[in-house]
């Protein structure tokens, strides 16, 4: 059966006056797939999911979310995507459920689907223990649980996560893995992460971007065999030194 | 309009359940009120000073009280305008309206329930020092204070887009002292004249004051009551409509 894609970008650049955020960047996500944009701080994954989801205007080329402008037809592609930005963006003095309803609100409209969808989400993302805790409250692995709850409560056809574990300790950050693990196939996600092990344990593809240029793309059995390296962690410092080398060095954020 | 609500209940939720919120809209405008009212009766009758008579000062203490819900207002905008939980809706269908109606409609009735809270203590206050307040006229006194409400939380929503969370609350001090000095509430300043009574009439706060006391005192003659009550309602649409479009403004250039 013939996949779908879900994102494709042309030419997708970015510029802060000087600063050339991301460069030139063509990439196509099929639908189902699980992405990981995997760079230094400072290499263009944000800003990408930014022009993405709608939160920020490229300066040249264009992006489609299934099929949808995101210059031309913001407003389609925002009722398409769903984000977790990198910090836990919860209301601190709501409680979980109170967090996940509202969002429903705003994302689904219709009184009785919301019921169902919070019911359905708690459940799914074993919240049911903490819904009448407040944000606040939370630890930094539950905060982030949240915050993924909440992008995916609207039933987006594509979700983008931004550094979803970034901070979080080893156990939070496997449980959050499973949380992930499970949303696969079921929508589109795009991650960024700069955790190596993180992208090869959860990404179909890997998207290697270094100062705002995508420099390798593939599975990780492609990566390894085109660089001759072995492991995610040589194959990303090999792609970053050849980028170094041909234009400079590599800057960190 | 649904986004709207949504979006004002998780505003009136985030207030219900900050201390702050009683402190600076209910407990710090009670204060006000009794202190005052303590000064009154410090004052001998024989200077014929009524402002703190609680007639009078009652709708000092509204139009007062209300300056302290604008500068939550805009503690709660530059809060939002600097998470990124505003980065998450705005990535949703959230339109800019959404956002001001949102924070507008929560403010108000905070408002109303601030204005009832201090118009019952007054009322006790009122019987307690023999000076007897008309209900009636602290009922329409509420009414009365919504064109003043609305005027001061647009104010409070375009400091919170315009400044961040450490120079909207400063910046709301300066209104605040301003507005309740200049208003008429902590003097008469219909008896100074001059350029003083002037540089009152020049500002809204003088007519917030003048239409709530008129209110109270059931004075609905043009000259008290409809005149300085169309004046603040025009500032509060003006006000109300500057703050729509400097936050879509700035949403705009956010997601620029």
């Amino acid at each position: 059966m013939k996949q779908e894609i879900a994102i494709r970008t042309e030419s997708l650049t970015k510029r802060y006056g000087e600063k050339l955020a991301v460069d030139h960047l063509d990439l196509t996500v099929a639908e189902g797939e699980m992405l990981a944009l995997l760079g230094v701080n400072g290499a263009g994954k944000t800003t990408t999911i930014r022009m993405l989801s709608g939160l920020s205007v490229p300066t040249e080329g264009t992006a489609w979310i299934l099929g949808k402008e995101v210059k031309k037809e913001k407003d389609a592609v925002k009722r398409l995507v769903g984000i977790s930005p990198q910090d836990t963006a919860v209301a601190d003095n709501l409680t979980v459920e109170e967090n996940l309803k509202f969002m429903a609100g705003i994302c689904l409209g219709e009184k009785t689907r919301i019921r169902d969808r919070v019911e359905e989400v708690l459940k799914s993302f074993h919240l049911e223990e903490v819904r009448t805790k407040r944000a606040k409250t939370l630890s930094g692995g539950w905060k982030r649980k949240l915050s993924i709850a909440m992008a995916i409560i609207g039933e987006p056809k594509v979700l983008f996560l931004d550094e979803p574990t970034l901070g979080l300790d080893v156990l939070a950050r496997r449980e959050l893995w499973r949380e992930i693990e499970a949303l696969k196939s079921r929508m589109t996600i795009i991650l960024t992460t700069h955790y190596m092990e993180e992208a090869q344990a959860l990404a179909d593809r890997i998207a290697i971007m270094i100062d705002g240029r995508l420099e390798e793309i593939g599975t990780l059995a492609q990566l390894e065999e085109k660089t001759g390296k072995q492991g995610l962690e040589e194959v990303f410092v090999y792609v970053a030194e050849q980028a170094g080398n041909q234009n400079g060095s590599v800057k960190r954020g | 309009m649904n986004r709207t609500l949504v979006f004002s209940k998780r505003n009136l939720i985030e207030i219900s359940r900050d201390v702050l919120s009683y402190i600076f809209c209910v407990g710090f405008p009670l204060v006000m009120l009794f202190v005052m009212t303590l000064v009154n009766e410090s004052i001998p009758k024989e200077a014929g000073m009524t402002i703190f008579r609680i007639d009078n000062l009652a709708g000092g203490i509204g139009i007062f009280g209300l300056t302290f819900v604008m500068l939550f207002t805009a503690l709660a905008v530059s809060k939002d305008r600097t998470s990124s939980f505003l980065v998450r809706l705005y990535a949703s269908p959230m339109k800019s309206s959404d956002f001001t109606n949102g924070y507008l409609l929560p403010m108000l009735i905070v408002a109303v329930v601030q204005a009832l809270l201090s118009f019952l203590v007054s009322l006790v206050i009122s019987w307690i020092v023999g000076y007897s307040l008309n209900p009636l006229g602290l009922l329409l006194g509420i009414l009365a204070l919504l064109p003043s409400a609305v005027f001061l939380i647009s104010v409070g929503i375009l400091f919170g887009t315009l400044f961040n969370e450490k120079a909207a609350p400063g910046l709301c001090s300066i209104i605040i002292s301003l507005g309740s000095f200049l208003g008429g509430i902590w003097f008469d300043a219909e008896s100074t004249g001059g350029v003083m009574l002037k540089i009152c009439k020049a500002l809204p706060f003088y007519y917030c004051t003048k239409a709530v006391r008129a209110a109270i005192h059931l004075d609905f003659q043009a000259e008290s009551f409809w005149i300085p009550t169309l004046i603040v309602a025009a500032v509060a649409i003006l006000i109300t409509v500057i703050a729509s479009l400097v936050f879509r403004t700035k949403m705009k250039a956010d997601l620029a």
